[in-house]
């Protein structure tokens, strides 16, 4: 009788622990903005680790909180669906690798920003998480959007001074593939993957 | 007095009226969302609550190949020229550039105030009118920027393309300006009207020469790249074609000042 107590309250005592977490996944978009944007700072800022491994670092954080596929997807557009499955899935590798060196491209380029944070919107299980780039002469604005995902908010959009960085690629990436097709496109971010990773 | 007041009215006019005749061309970008369902022809996106439609956000480009000669010219003036002087020029201490930075901006105000007062922004013409008058005596002729520093009065970015935009003139098409860069049809526009408010280029109020005038964009340009901290690398480093990216950050950025 005993044990079985002992267990039901443990039981008891996990169910209580987990459920929350399931059923209300990670309360705030602009929470988990802001603990990857630490994050990166922290490995920006950590200037006498190894390059490589700083890299790594920022390719890590970088990947688990945006949703590439969906970025990939968004950015095709129109364009997602005249592509074969195989086009489809070379199209979200190079998408991938192409964020990925652009971010960790800009590690060089980091001199003590600071980023402070505004508002929150959320509509549905969309979000949209204002925060600021500050430094002596500018102050840009920067918006993340991002969409729920099980516990975590992914960022599916990062807003720049009103640019929309999706928007963006959807526009100069359609005009390539108009011109060039897919293989053309493929080319020419093979070779921008290359190119950043130099 | 009046007789000026007058002509500059009937230009803005003119203007005006000459931007809504220009129809949007038909739309070279047309790139639609649309991830899931079909595309919406207002350019909705359906998966993103929080864009604007993307129809407003497309921009013909007819003149694409003297576009792109003239972004080429842009691009190694960029390099060989304004660059190396920007290099040079930031022997010149930090404080002393931001300072002369806030100098041209305050001698500018005239053209953010008109252009507030014509959208009738009184908040924004306010703090522009403020903004003037303190930096300009306590901020020793705008050297210092004390409105914002101490009243926390922003700058207000206003200008006439997007007082234009504001009364519903569309983009007309994408133009890339010899030194001034990227632009369109109305922005153009909104250009030759501004001339004739802001101080340096006005032949109203101090009637600078030709080279004067020169001499006071140049260093202003090459005082503005001093401060910036190497963007357009950064654009010609990551973008598959600088030259399509420039073009739909430009309409995305005029279109979100445009609505502010």
């Amino acid at each position: 009788m005993f044990r079985l107590s002992a267990n039901l309250t443990a039981i008891v005592l996990v169910a209580l622990l987990v459920i929350p977490a399931v059923v209300w996944p990670s309360a705030k978009a602009i929470d988990d903005v802001q603990a990857t944007v630490d994050d990166v700072l922290a490995v920006l800022r950590d200037t006498a680790a190894p390059l490589d491994q700083r890299r790594a670092k920022i390719r890590n954080l970088v990947r688990s909180r945006f949703d590439f596929e969906l970025m990939a997807k968004s950015t095709l557009g129109r364009q997602w669906k005249n592509a074969s499955k195989q086009e489809q899935e070379t199209f979200i590798e190079l998408y991938s690798k192409l964020l990925e060196a652009t971010y960790v491209g800009r590690i060089e380029a980091y001199t003590n920003e600071k980023i402070t944070y505004g508002s929150e919107k959320t509509k549905g299980d969309k979000a949209l998480v204002e925060t600021h780039i500050v430094t002596a002469t500018t102050d840009i604005p920067i918006d993340y959007k991002l969409v729920q995902d099980s516990a975590e908010w992914k960022v599916y959009d990062v807003v720049i001074e009103g640019v929309s960085l999706i928007r963006n690629f959807r526009s100069s990436y359609g005009s390539i593939v108009e011109k060039e097709g897919f293989s053309g496109l493929f080319a020419r971010m093979e070779n921008k993957v290359q190119e950043l990773e130099k | 007095m009046p007789k000026q007041l007058c002509r500059r009215l009937l230009l803005f006019l003119m203007l005006l009226g000459l931007c809504l005749l220009v129809p949007d061309f038909a739309v070279a970008d047309s790139h639609q969302p649309g991830v899931e369902t079909a595309a919406d022809p207002t350019g909705h996106d359906p998966f993103d609550p929080f864009a604007e439609d993307e129809a407003d956000l497309q921009i013909a480009d007819p003149i694409e190949p003297l576009n792109r000669g003239i972004f080429w010219f842009n691009d190694k003036l960029y390099f060989y020229l304004l660059k190396p002087v920007a290099r040079v020029y930031r022997v010149i201490p930090e404080p002393a550039r931001i300072s002369v930075d806030n100098l041209f901006s305050n001698l500018a105000s005239p053209v953010r105030f008109a252009n507030s007062l014509l959208q009738f922004k009184v908040k924004k013409a306010g703090s522009e009118l403020g903004r003037f008058i303190v930096n300009t005596t306590v901020g020793i002729l705008g050297l210092f920027d004390p409105g914002k520093s101490w009243l926390g009065w922003e700058k207000s970015k206003e200008d006439f393309g997007q007082t234009l935009g504001f009364y519903g003139a569309g983009n007309g098409f994408y133009l890339v300006l010899p030194v001034f860069g990227p632009s369109s049809l109305r922005d153009g526009i909104g250009r030759v009207g501004d001339y004739f408010v802001d101080p340096v280029s006005s032949p109203y109020y101090f009637q600078l020469n030709n080279w004067e005038q020169y001499a006071l964009g140049g260093l202003e340009t090459v005082n503005s790249l001093s401060l910036d901290k190497d963007t357009y690398e950064g654009i010609k480093k990551d973008a598959l074609d600088p030259y399509l990216f420039l073009r739909n950050s430009y309409i995305q950025y005029r279109q979100d000042r445009i609505s502010k």
